[in-house]
Parts: structure tokens; C-alpha cells; sequence
């Protein structure tokens, strides 16, 4: 039986309100048959372009989890049969603070190394989104219901907090965290740790709610 | 109505439907199409009003009118966005605009939000009067490779709208500077074609029909069209009732509007041969019932297109947890996973291996099945639909991205 830690039911200075979205797909106006055309799609996509391709195997609820980690890395393999570029495109990191600026220089740079003759017979679509953002009404008031609500609410309020907001750029970094150090300055290691997660590598959603409960757990038990 | 999807969808997703519905209160939404019964648009239609209204958004659906000189440009204009290939009847374009104006002047287009389904009411947007409105332009159909003149004369138009749906990424076009949106369609799994039917109505139309349950059943649905490769499919029949008493099932409708429709028939017909366990059906439209049963008893589900705009009876499929062999071409590859749902083919040969594996290896059948079965309701569901267009109306009356909180 795990101990109970104190001070988690402290009350909070402010309280932690959960938002969620959804990001409706827009088609980009862009595809690419060759390497080549991707970097040049790469160079002239918005942010949310990459968000999209970069995050669309963790939101895209499939039944069974992808091994490679964004669909750059998807169509390089199923298309291209570039295997060894794939799994280095698949694998480029994204945790605390890097942003969609950051992968898509990543992108380019690996894509840019070498030369590629491999022409697609389905070519890459690049599509972005537009985010719609909805009041989930709930909130939390102290630290166990934020673990609570974290174990419990839609994933798609946990990838907006945890993910969307902070690889956009709009926040420096995940907002569990930065609620955590504002109201608990006991709890900073916490913050800390759910920082170091990189959810850039993840293609299933309960996957990652279980190791950000995961993380919660571990401290509490120190 | 909407409750009852809560058991399919979870709270969660409906809740969110709720939420993103609130965005939209007090505006009113219009839809108009080209027909009130028939084909996938009314169908989803007729779904998509009532639950948009249960939702508290006033939510109305019209229906334009024309002569069958109308509807014969309409079609052509269909066949040739689709086929690339150019066979207008004399005078198209006039006949389109007469009944465009015709409609525009008729109907009360004052609202808030108007959906504009494919393009028979598309030159609407030329009668558009209410300030502020914003247009959205719906495709349900492929328009990657058109008929150029007839493109660039529905361009004119859609370049007005506000913005536009296509079905999948693939279809989206790039000399258009309006928004995209990418909305795949779906199914009810509430709706006669998809629910579950009792073990008894599924063996009395078997019986009907003289087909055995008690042999494997390989079934295609499909209209007989060179694009579904009817004969593909009957030749990917014959490799594997080489190992497998195996019957074959291609149900089909009439299609009056489509002459080539009677030429494949007969092709289709003659590559079958005198084989008893060739089931070639030429149902009615609406035979839901009919569709539903022969899905739900194949042991394999087969959507052999060669060319496809998306392909929902694959969906409708792996809702009965059937797992799918299909082309690999439009909207299948979304459908069907390959491994994981079913298996993608371009040749008879890959069709046939595949097949016969799955008919020799029913557990993994099962487990395809089971796997489709959730890839559809987690991304094929017609609430996902309800909310994606909720949101397309929600961006484009409010086009700025919004502040996160």
C-alpha cells in the first residue's frame, strides 16, 4: 500500500480550470512525391502543420499503436522504403522546450544530409488544423484532484495542457507543470519530471496518461 | 437520439459534441442537396438535421428542384469530375445556371451558416443575400483528377464559399485559396444497414437468396462499375475456390443513370460463368436490410476498387466485424489497415492470397474483425462527423485561431 503523501490535498493559490480540443484537419495545399518536395512542403507549412503530421499517431485513436512515431517517418517507410531515414525521422526528440520550430529545423536538417532518388506512388498531403477549444467545466482546487482529473478526464484535455499548448509555443512549458511550481513549491521535482517527458514519442494516448500518472506516483512515494 | 450513441462513443466524446454545440448557439444552419431520399448524402442528411436541432442549433434542410434535363447535366458534371473524362450534353452550363437561378430565387437561403452539398447546388452562392452568412461548400466526391471545363466552371463558384469539405486529403485541391476542411464520412452504426439483426432474419434472406450458411461466403457491395472491378473480383473468387468451397456474393443495384452500368453487368455476368455459387444480385436501392445481412454473414468482406472516393460499405464491414480486403486506392487505406483491419490489394493474385488465408485462418478473421470493429467506431462514427461539421461551421463564421487559455 502506497503512503499517503502530505500536503497534496493542500488547497491551491489558484485552481487548475481544464480545457480540451480538437483540431479539425485543413488541408495544407501541398503534397510531395520525393524527398525533395517534402523539405520544400517542410520550409512552407504553418506550425500547425507539423503539430498535425508530427502528433497525428498519438490523437488519431488507432487500434493498435504505430511503431513509428509521426507520419513524416510513416510515408517515408510505406513509400519511399527509405527504412533507415524513417526511423531517424520517427525518434527526433520533442520534450520541454523544444517547439514545432525546433522539430521542423530537426526535419529538414536530417532530410537535407543526404540525397534521395525514391519517388512516392502516393504522394504525402501535408495538412494542417484549426484547434476548437471547449470549457471541460472541470477543475481542480489542490494537487490530488489535478492527479485525480489527469487519471480521469479526456485525453484530449491532457494532450491540450500537457502537449499542444507548449509545442505551439504558447506557453514555455506543460501547464501541470507550471501549476505545480506556482502553487507547490514543495512539489517542484514533480514539475521537473513531468517536464523531462517527451510526448513526441508516443502513438498511444493511454499510454501516455498512465506514465504522466506514472511520474505523480513516483514522487509521491519519495 | 443522440443519448443513445453514448454507448458506442463514450461520455467523453459526447460530452464534447455538447460542448462544441454551445459554440453555435442562436445561429441557424441551413443544408441543402439535390435529393431528399436516395444515395449517401440524404441518407447522412437525414441523420445529421435532426441531431444538429437536438442539439439546440436551428438546423433546417432543403432540397432543390429541376427538370431531368437538369439532373442529366448534373450527373454528367458528376461523372466527369470523377473520371476525368468530358461528355457534356448540348448547352450544360446553361441548364445548370437557369436552375441555379431558378432555385436561388425560390428558396429562403437566410441563415446564419449554409452548407452547400456536391455540386448540383453549388451555384447557389451567387443568390446569397444575408450579411455575414458564411457558405461552406461540401464535395463528397473525388475531385483530384477532373474534367477541366467543367472544374473551372464550378470553381467560379466555389471560390466564393467561405470554405470547403473534402472527404480525405487526397481529394483536396490546390487552386483553391479557401479553406479545406478534411471530414471523412461515416456510418450509423443505429441505422438498419448496420445494426445488429437477430441470427433468424439472417438466415431467411441467406435462404431467399439460395445461399448456403454453412459454406464460406465472400461478398463484394458494390454498383457494377469498371471503377469496382466487378470481374476482378469474380476471378479473385476462382483462385480460391481452387482450395476453397468457397461462394461468392456481389450485390449490386441498378443504376439507370449510369449507361455503362448494364455493359459491366454483362461482363461481370460472363466472367462468372455457370458457376451456382456466383450470387450476382441486383437489389433495389435501400435494400439495407439485404446489405446488412450479407456483410454480416460473409466470412470475408471484399471492396476491390480500383478507383474509389471512400468507400463507406468498407466501413460498414468492419462495423460487423468482418475483416475487408480492399483496393488500395481513395478512401480504403483510412479503412483498411493493413494487417490490422484487413489487407490492401492491387492484384487479383494479392486479393485471392488473401482470402484464402483469411478463410483458412478464422481466428485471425475474427481478430481483423475485432480490430476493424474499433477503428470504426473511434473514427467512423457518424457523431464524429456531427462534431467535425460543428467545428467547420464554428471556424469559418469564426476564422481566427483561437487563444489558448
Amino acid at each position: 500500500m502506497m503512503k499517503y503523501p502530505s500536503g497534496i490535498e493542500k488547497p491551491s493559490k489558484e485552481h487548475f480550470r481544464f480545457y480540451a480540443a480538437y483540431y479539425l484537419p485543413i488541408y495544407a495545399g501541398i503534397k510531395a512525391y520525393t524527398i525533395d518536395e517534402l523539405i520544400e512542403g517542410l520550409r512552407r507549412v504553418d506550425g500547425l502543420s507539423i503539430f498535425y503530421h508530427v502528433f497525428h499517431p498519438l490523437f488519431a485513436s488507432h487500434v493498435m499503436p504505430e511503431d513509428l512515431h509521426n507520419d513524416f517517418a510513416v510515408w517515408i517507410k510505406n513509400e519511399l522504403h527509405l527504412d533507415d531515414l524513417a526511423y531517424e525521422i520517427s525518434d527526433i526528440p520533442g520534450a520541454e522546450p523544444r517547439t514545432v520550430e525546433d522539430v521542423r529545423k530537426d526535419l529538414i536538417d536530417i532530410l537535407s544530409r543526404d540525397k534521395y532518388d525514391a519517388r512516392a506512388k502516393r504522394p504525402f498531403s501535408f495538412i494542417s488544423c484549426k484547434p476548437v477549444i471547449y470549457d471541460t467545466g472541470k477543475e481542480a482546487s489542490n494537487l490530488a484532484e489535478l492527479m485525480d482529473l489527469i487519471a480521469s478526464i479526456t485525453f484530449r484535455a491532457i494532450g491540450y495542457h500537457f502537449v499542444f499548448k507548449r509545442v505551439m509555443g504558447y506557453s514555455q512549458k506543460n501547464d501541470f507543470s507550471s501549476w505545480i511550481e506556482r502553487n507547490y513549491e514543495e512539489f517542484t521535482e514533480l514539475g521537473k519530471r513531468l517536464s523531462s517527458l517527451d510526448p513526441q514519442t508516443y502513438t498511444e494516448e493511454e499510454k501516455l496518461r498512465k506514465d504522466i500518472i506514472s511520474i505523480i506516483m513516483e514522487v509521491f512515494k519519495r | 437520439m443522440i443519448e443513445k450513441y453514448s454507448s458506442i462513443i463514450g461520455e467523453d466524446e459526447l460530452d464534447s459534441i455538447f460542448k462544441i454545440a454551445e459554440k453555435l448557439k442562436g445561429l441557424s444552419i441551413l443544408h441543402v442537396n439535390s435529393t431528399a431520399a436516395g444515395g449517401g448524402v440524404a441518407e447522412i442528411l437525414s441523420k445529421l438535421v435532426p441531431l444538429m436541432n437536438e442539439l439546440g442549433i436551428k438546423t433546417d434542410w432543403k432540397v432543390i428542384r429541376g427538370d431531368q434535363q437538369f439532373f442529366t447535366v448534373t450527373k454528367a458534371f458528376h461523372n466527369s469530375l470523377q473520371n476525368g473524362k468530358g461528355e457534356l450534353p448540348q448547352n450544360a452550363f446553361e441548364t445548370y445556371k437557369k436552375w441555379q437561378e431558378i432555385n436561388g430565387n425560390e428558396l429562403d437561403l437566410d441563415y446564419d451558416i449554409v452548407f452547400i452539398h456536391d455540386p448540383q447546388p453549388a451555384g447557389l452562392i451567387e443568390f446569397r443575400k444575408k450579411l455575414g452568412s458564411k457558405w461552406i461548400w461540401r464535395c463528397h466526391i473525388d475531385i483530384s483528377q477532373p474534367y477541366d471545363v467543367v472544374w473551372n466552371f464550378l470553381r467560379a463558384y466555389i471560390s466564393k464559399y467561405n470554405s470547403m469539405i473534402v472527404s480525405s486529403a487526397i481529394f483536396g485541391r490546390s487552386d483553391l485559396n479557401i479553406p479545406q476542411f478534411i471530414i471523412p464520412p461515416s456510418i450509423d452504426p443505429l441505422s438498419i444497414k448496420n445494426r445488429d439483426i437477430p441470427d433468424i432474419t439472417v438466415y431467411r434472406i441467406l435462404n431467399k437468396f439460395d445461399v448456403d450458411p454453412d459454406r464460406p461466403i465472400i461478398t463484394q457491395v458494390s454498383r457494377f462499375d469498371r471503377a469496382k472491378d466487378p470481374v476482378g473480383v469474380i476471378q479473385t473468387y476462382k483462385l480460391v475456390k481452387r482450395h476453397i468451397d468457397a461462394q461468392l456474393v456481389y450485390l449490386g443495384s441498378p443504376a439507370s443513370d449510369d449507361p455503362e452500368g448494364e455493359i459491366v453487368y454483362k461482363e461481370t455476368v460472363a466472367a462468372a460463368g455457370d458457376d451456382k455459387d456466383i450470387k450476382l444480385l441486383m437489389l433495389p436501392p435501400n435494400s439495407d436490410l439485404e446489405v446488412n445481412v450479407f456483410q454480416r454473414a460473409s466470412n470475408v468482406v471484399m471492396q476491390k476498387s480500383i478507383k474509389e472516393g471512400f468507400g463507406l460499405t468498407v466501413s460498414e464491414s468492419l462495423w460487423k466485424r468482418r475483416p475487408v480486403i480492399g483496393g488500395n486506392t481513395g478512401g480504403i487505406p483510412l479503412q483498411v489497415i493493413h494487417g490490422v483491419t484487413g489487407y490492401l490489394v492491387d492484384t487479383v493474385e494479392e486479393a485471392a492470397h488473401y482470402a484464402l488465408f483469411l478463410l483458412r485462418h478464422t481466428e485471425i478473421a475474427n481478430k481483423l474483425g475485432n480490430n476493424g470493429h474499433e477503428h470504426v467506431r473511434t473514427n467512423f462514427v457518424i457523431t464524429r462527423e456531427l462534431k467535425d461539421y460543428l467545428m467547420a461551421a464554428y471556424l469559418t463564421m469564426f476564422p481566427g485561431t483561437e487563444i489558448p487559455k
